[in-house]
């Protein structure tokens, strides 16, 4: 019988592992260090539109060590696109016949939107698009994975939504991206009430060294002090591992 | 001038009412029109060609109408561009350049499949299409409509989402409504912060006794919500429209709400 709250505490188990937005920032950051807790049998599943990118990632990620027992496959998808998901679902679903003991989702694909004014944003065509790939796009998909991994004895089940200070936090001019953060966190919660099976995590990184953070000085004109995405994702994979949160919750880089 | 404490109405105004055809919308345009000045408009929208025209016509016969308050109605989608620019088209016909308020109720909403788990929301278009709906329209309604009537001295502008205890706490089963409420009632929190002049009132109803109540009762897939919902209404715990609208009502004429913070009936 799955014990949600039981865990190795150095290791993510045998598991299929998936991360979106996996090419750059803060998912390249997690993909190179969950690697090291994935034990044998385990398969790494790395989104994103470039694939180019994504190979260089695996390509690092197979320097590591040249132990074959721990998969890693690329899915050059766009997770805007209904045919983006459902290829990722897909592929996801090719390792349901193994025997893992833990499904690991971290939906981290997002963009910035348009840093603009309110009443900017006349156009609902611009809106939807947006709304779909940061919102519509992380349900389909989670809920597309949730499907070909159902709940069964031995099988721990985790999905992180990587979220902001910003779907807690109004700020003038990020109407977009915050309407969306806070969305992705209220989904993610009722995906626990649902789910309890299923550990919940909405976690806000902080700011990072990323391309996100380089758009949002360009810009905003403004700076503040960021950390380096590999500190952050360590403190994420600690949660995990530890798995001591309550589900649904949404923890800050900075409360860990 | 009265102080805001005193206020008995909301001047001569222009109130656009989303939703207007029935339920809280229908109990907004009809208390509305009590507490606005003789010369102000009701611009109401809803799909329902209908029902618009039949609230229009008891508008007309009531104290109100007779008094000189006027009611436009627009049929339209908000979901559609088409709709959006018919309301805003409309409502600048409908303004005076003596009008001292202009009031805009985003009500409209859908309260999407509530008989299914998260697990279940595989199909991209249907969540898009919910939060088309429920979020993206309210944002370009509101985006339009305050650009339509830009700050000016002499012009208050209020702009009120029916949010819900949906949008800050998870129910089971529920899951585009409560991820549609929660993005709404930030986005509305954004443009409190944004602009100083505009009050804007996040309005939690409570639960109340309506066609979507109905739907809620009969639909939901949580069993233990389904139930105290079911209880609530055999035991007429259900607030009526009209109790709930008196109550936001009281908030707009006292005008000392936080602009953006949430505010739910039953702390007033």
């Amino acid at each position: 019988m799955s014990d949600i709250n039981s865990h190795d505490p150095r290791t993510l188990g045998k598991s299929l592992c998936i991360i979106t937005g996996a090419s750059r920032g803060f998912g390249r950051a997690l993909a190179l260090q969950v690697v090291h807790l994935l034990e044998p049998g385990s398969v790494l599943l790395l989104v994103a539109r470039s694939g180019a990118q994504l190979q260089e990632v695996k390509d690092e990620l197979q320097n590591f060590r040249d132990e074959p027992e721990r998969q890693i496959h690329c899915i050059t998808a766009d997770l805007s696109t209904k045919d983006g998901v459902e290829e990722t679902v897909s592929v996801a679903s090719q390792e349901a016949e193994k025997e893992l003991d833990h499904v690991l989702l971290i939906n981290n694909a997002g963009s910035l939107g348009k840093i603009s004014s309110f009443v900017s944003f006349t156009d609902p065509k611009e809106v939807d698009s947006y709304m779909s790939f940061n919102v519509s796009s992380a349900l389909a998909l989670t809920a597309g994975i949730l499907q070909m991994f159902p709940r069964r004895p031995g099988l721990r089940w985790t999905v992180v939504n990587v979220s902001s200070v910003y779907a807690l936090e109004a700020s003038p001019l990020w109407v977009l991206y915050c309407t969306a953060k806070a969305a992705r966190t209220m989904m993610f919660k009722v995906l626990a009430e649902d789910e309890p099976n299923v550990k919940v995590l909405n976690y806000s990184p902080g700011p990072m060294e990323t391309e996100m953070q380089e758009k949002v000085r360009e810009i905003t004109g403004t700076s503040v002090d960021v950390m380096a995405c590999k500190d952050s994702a360590a403190t994420l994979i600690k949660l995990i591992i530890d798995n001591e949160f309550p589900s649904g919750t949404h923890l800050d880089f900075f409360e860990s | 001038m009265m102080s805001s404490a005193e206020r008995t109405h909301l001047g001569r105004a222009l109130c656009i009412i989303t939703g207007a055809s029935r339920g809280f919308g229908r109990a907004t345009a009809l208390d509305l029109s009590r507490i606005v000045q003789p010369g102000s408009v009701l611009v109401l929208v809803a799909r329902s060609e209908g029902d618009l025209r039949a609230l229009q016509a008891e508008l007309f016969e009531s104290e109100a109408g007779k008094a000189g308050v006027t009611v436009r109605v627009v049929v339209a989608d908000v979901g559609e561009v088409r709709g959006l620019e018919d309301v805003v088209k409309a409502s600048k016909e409908a303004f005076s350049p003596d009008m001292e308020h202009m009031i805009l109720v985003n009500n409209a909403a859908s309260l999407g499949d509530v008989s299914r788990l998260t697990k279940s929301f595989t199909d991209m278009a249907e969540v898009d299409s919910y939060l088309s709906l429920n979020i993206s329209s309210a944002l370009c309604l509101t985006a339009r409509v305050l650009q339509a009537f830009p700050q000016r001295a002499g012009l208050r502008r209020t702009v009120v989402n029916i949010t819900s205890l949906c949008a800050i706490q998870p129910f089971r089963s529920w899951v585009l409504y409560c991820t549609g409420k929660a993005g709404r009632e930030m986005m509305f929190r954004v443009l409190a912060e944004e602009e100083p002049d505009v009050r804007v009132l996040n309005y939690s109803p409570g639960p109340l006794d309506t066609a979507m109540q109905r739907e809620v009762r009969a639909k939901t897939a949580d069993p233990e919500l389904k139930e105290s919902f079911a209880s609530m209404f055999t035991h007429g715990q259900l607030l009526t429209c009209e109790e709930s609208c008196a109550k936001m009502m009281k908030l707009l004429l006292e005008d000392s709400y936080t602009s953006g913070a949430h505010v739910d009936v039953f702390e007033l």
